[in-house]
């Protein structure tokens, strides 16, 4: 060894440097080519950055910690394919600011849950879980359909995405809040919103405060839709 | 060679040194007490998803809000207390010098540990979280966290450049390790843009796959430098201190540390087997568990053997006791881990109860019973007392905090393995046997079972603090002869340093 | 009494803290950064009052000690 431990153990800034150089290989030679190899993502179409309402939806996911006992991850795994659909695709999850892919099933993967179950059924299990499961072991959300929407901020949040890499339009970001609004009031036309957001599905909110529930709803319903697998194949999906 | 052959002169010669161990007695009331609060929300969480009614509706007892709550504390305020306050004590012991830096900054590095601590748990309950898991605190808490932790770095980084010692003890290159790879970690992982700079919510600068692997580096390596570098630095000081012997084998604790931090590094995609990862970054990742295997035993190998010729203290000091069984579970978890972390093995494990035995056959049996052992090693020494107040009672919290992790491991195996299989379960006409929520259910005896595993764990930590506080309040014996102890060098350093 | 090198850059460190808490507070957009900004100015006060507290502790060992010293001394001549 030309390297001797003798000399690391006797300078304590050669030992900080020689620890640097040993746990930095690793980390680089796995993380620096996912973001250099092309076909790490996909090329699918139909994904697109989530509508405002959507991802004020996202962050309450996020807030409340879903994450912690759903995953959004189907495995290319028979059985789960089988469960939940198609198995995930990296390009479904290339705006998630953060992923969401999970590491825990106490619930059950949430990847492709949009449009599973109807709007009605989605607000009447947030509120309370076990009037329509009754094994199940969620928390109540019954306090998200008190709660207001933040529509103050979303514009803003918008345009943070923009900043980390969400390709948001100028037209979007300033419809924000109209397109939000539409989106949760099930009377409204939504004829600019689907201009904008592509098979974005209207929430069942009561048409004046935007609560945080249709928020929810509106992200829940869009999640794993966005693709049109007819339209691929697996040569394609090949990373 | 023994220490006494190598020591007597050069003790006789030096002055005592003035060491900093105010901040050392801080760090271990800290210990305890998160240890004990972690514990608690453990259990309170175990009995929630046993009881689902006693997430009682509101917002902060929810779930999904308390357990980055429970997995802080644990992780963060119990582990991380202990580390620094371990690592304080052994670098100042290991290098005969003061803490560099003086008092203000050692106490800045406490309370605004303990301050990140308290603000990050607050943060959690109100509904602020990067959902990034070990990574929870917003943007603002983590540039507190980063002031911190180089004020911690440039601590124990100065005292070992003004050591009085030629060589730099063994500990001292696992505790190095662990605050520069976790620096590393914590910055990198946490690179997220605020909304706004008065607002708290942020976006991470990564998204979905690049996301997914960044993160589970940083998981993965929160295990490998925070939850097992740090705790091995413990290992290589206490243990030999404990048996009074030196370290079995100096080469394997040079092997051992190289071959550790450089393959712990490469384990992370294993988090993510089967997913939308490319295939490459998990077969690497798998490989690497598989080897991380060897450096784990070895490390194993050469903290139980230091017992060699004194297996005898076993029977007479159940601190001792604490920390040879927490190395014993070190191993099992450092067998496990590599095991599950083959693809067809982990196909059946991921996303089940197993990975929360896993984690918690390393959390409680290996980071929490070495940490005990080495706190009823510290405390009657930094409070100057003869001795603990009793024994007996250490070995009562020993009996009922092992049988508390067995309950809690076997519980989650049997969930766990039963969850794989119930899911991947098919009928004879070729349909998926059982709906998920039949799986749920099946998860009920299990989860009362692993709650009572840890309120059995939190009995012994409390029987653990009434023991510390009487010692604390028994009568202070001769200063001169607790610090005599204190020059004392440790028994591995004969070993490691010369 | 001089006051030691690493009290001061300390001190002065905690002191910008509290500064930078007391300005997220005031400008603050939610709940979270209000509570933070205003727990970090706290959280400076109260480690600067400990500052000094130490400080004057000390100084008053020394005088202890020093007092006790020439009582000594004065104790040897009688």
């Amino acid at each position: 060894m030309f390297i001797r431990q003798e000399w690391i153990e006797r300078n304590a800034i050669l030992l900080l440097v020689m620890t640097l150089i040993t746990i930095s290989v690793g980390g680089i030679v796995e993380i620096v080519p996912l973001f250099t190899i092309e076909t790490t993502v996909e090329h699918v179409k139909g994904v697109r950055p989530y509508s405002p309402l959507e991802e004020l939806g996202r962050d309450i996911y996020v807030r409340e910690g879903c994450y912690l006992c759903h995953s959004q991850q189907i495995r290319a795994l028979k059985d789960e394919v089988e469960r939940y659909g198609h198995y995930s695709l990296a390009a479904e999850s290339m705006y998630d600011h953060p992923f969401q892919w999970g590491s825990k099933r106490t619930g059950p993967d949430l990847a492709r849950v949009g449009g599973k179950y109807s709007n009605d059924w989605q607000y009447a299990h947030l509120i309370n879980p076990r009037a329509l499961v009754p094994e199940s072991l969620m928390p109540t959300y019954a306090f998200l359909a008190e709660t207001p929407a933040d529509l103050d901020t979303v514009a803003m949040r918008m345009r943070d995405l923009r900043r980390v890499g969400v390709p948001y339009t100028d037209e979007q970001i300033a419809n924000a809040r109209a397109d939000a609004e539409a989106q949760a009031n099930p009377q409204a036309d939504p004829a600019e919103l689907a201009k904008r957001y592509p098979k974005a599905v209207q929430a069942s909110g009561d048409g004046r405060v935007v609560t945080e529930l249709d928020a929810l709803v509106a992200y829940l319903q869009v999640l794993g839709t966005m693709v049109d697998f007819a339209d691929t194949s697996t040569e394609k999906l090949q990373q | 060679m023994s220490d006494a052959a190598l020591h007597p002169g050069a003790m006789a010669v030096r002055a005592p040194v003035d060491y900093n161990m105010a901040v050392v007695r801080k760090f271990t009331i800290a210990a305890m007490f998160w240890g004990v609060v972690a514990f608690l929300v453990g259990v309170y969480l175990a009995a929630e998803l046993s009881w689902p009614a006693l997430n009682l509706g509101y917002s902060f007892t929810n779930f999904g809000r308390l357990r980055p709550v429970h997995t802080s504390a644990a992780i963060f305020a119990f582990g991380g207390s202990a580390l620094f306050g371990t690592s304080f004590y052994v670098v100042q012991r290991t290098c005969r010098a003061r803490l560099w830096g003086g008092e203000a900054l050692a106490d800045f590095v406490f309370w605004g540990y303990q301050f990140f601590i308290v603000m990050a748990a607050l943060s959690y309950v109100m509904g602020f979280s990067q959902s990034q898991e070990y990574a929870e605190p917003e943007w603002h808490l983590d540039v507190f966290l980063t002031l911190v932790w180089v004020a911690y770095a440039a601590i124990f980084l100065g005292t070992l450049l003004k050591r009085e010692e030629s060589h730099i003890y063994v500990a001292n290159w696992f505790y190095l390790a662990f605050i520069l790879t976790i620096a590393v970690l914590h910055i990198v992982n946490n690179m997220a843009v605020p909304v706004s700079i008065y607002m708290a919510k942020s976006y991470s600068v990564y998204s979905g796959v690049q996301n997914a692997l960044i993160q589970w580096w940083y998981g993965h390596n929160a295990v490998g430098f925070f939850l097992t570098a740090g705790f091995l630095g413990m290992m290589y000081y206490f243990i030999p201190k404990q048996a009074n012997r030196p370290v079995y084998s100096y080469r394997l604790s040079v092997v051992h540390f190289w071959a550790l931090s450089f393959t712990y590094i490469w384990a992370g995609p294993h988090h993510l087997h089967y997913t939308s990862l490319p295939d490459w970054t998990q077969t690497l990742g798998m490989v690497f568990s598989v080897i991380l295997w060897m450096p784990s035993w070895g490390g194993m190998i050469n903290g139980l053997m230091t017992l060699s010729g004194a297996w005898d203290k076993l029977r007479t000091d159940p601190a001792l006791r604490f920390s040879v069984t927490a190395v014993g579970f070190y191993g099992m978890s450092t067998f496990e881990g590599p095991m599950m972390s083959i693809r067809d093995v982990n196909a059946l494990s991921h996303y089940t109860d197993w990975t929360i035995g896993h984690v918690h056959s390393g959390a409680l049996g290996w980071v929490a019973f070495i940490s005990f052992g080495a706190i009823y090693y510290m405390v009657p020494l930094l409070w100057n007392r003869s001795g603990l107040y009793s024994t007996k009672l250490v070995a009562w919290h020993y009996w009922i905090a092992t049988l508390g992790i067995v309950f809690y491991i076997t519980a989650m195996w049997v969930a766990g393995i039963m969850q794989g299989l119930m899911w991947r379960a098919y009928d004879q006409f070729g349909f998926l046997q059982y709906s998920f929520v039949e799986s749920v259910s099946a998860m009920h005896p299990y989860y009362v079972i692993r709650m009572l595993g840890g309120v059995m764990f939190l009995t012994g930590a409390l029987i653990m603090v009434f023991n510390l506080v009487m010692t604390v309040r028994s009568p202070s014996t001769d200063t001169k002869a607790a610090r005599d102890d204190g020059a004392a060098l440790p028994a591995g350093l004969a070993v490691a340093g010369e | 009494m001089d006051i030691e090198v690493g009290d001061l850059v300390v001190g002065l460190l905690v002191a910008v803290l509290g500064l930078i808490g007391l300005v997220l507070a005031s400008g603050a957009l939610d709940d979270e950064m209000y509570l933070f900004g205003l727990s970090l100015a706290g959280f400076a006060a109260l480690f600067e009052l400990g500052l000094i507290r130490r400080h004057f502790d000390r100084r008053e060992a020394v005088r202890v000690h020093a007092a006790a010293e020439r009582a000594g001394e004065a104790g040897a001549h009688v």
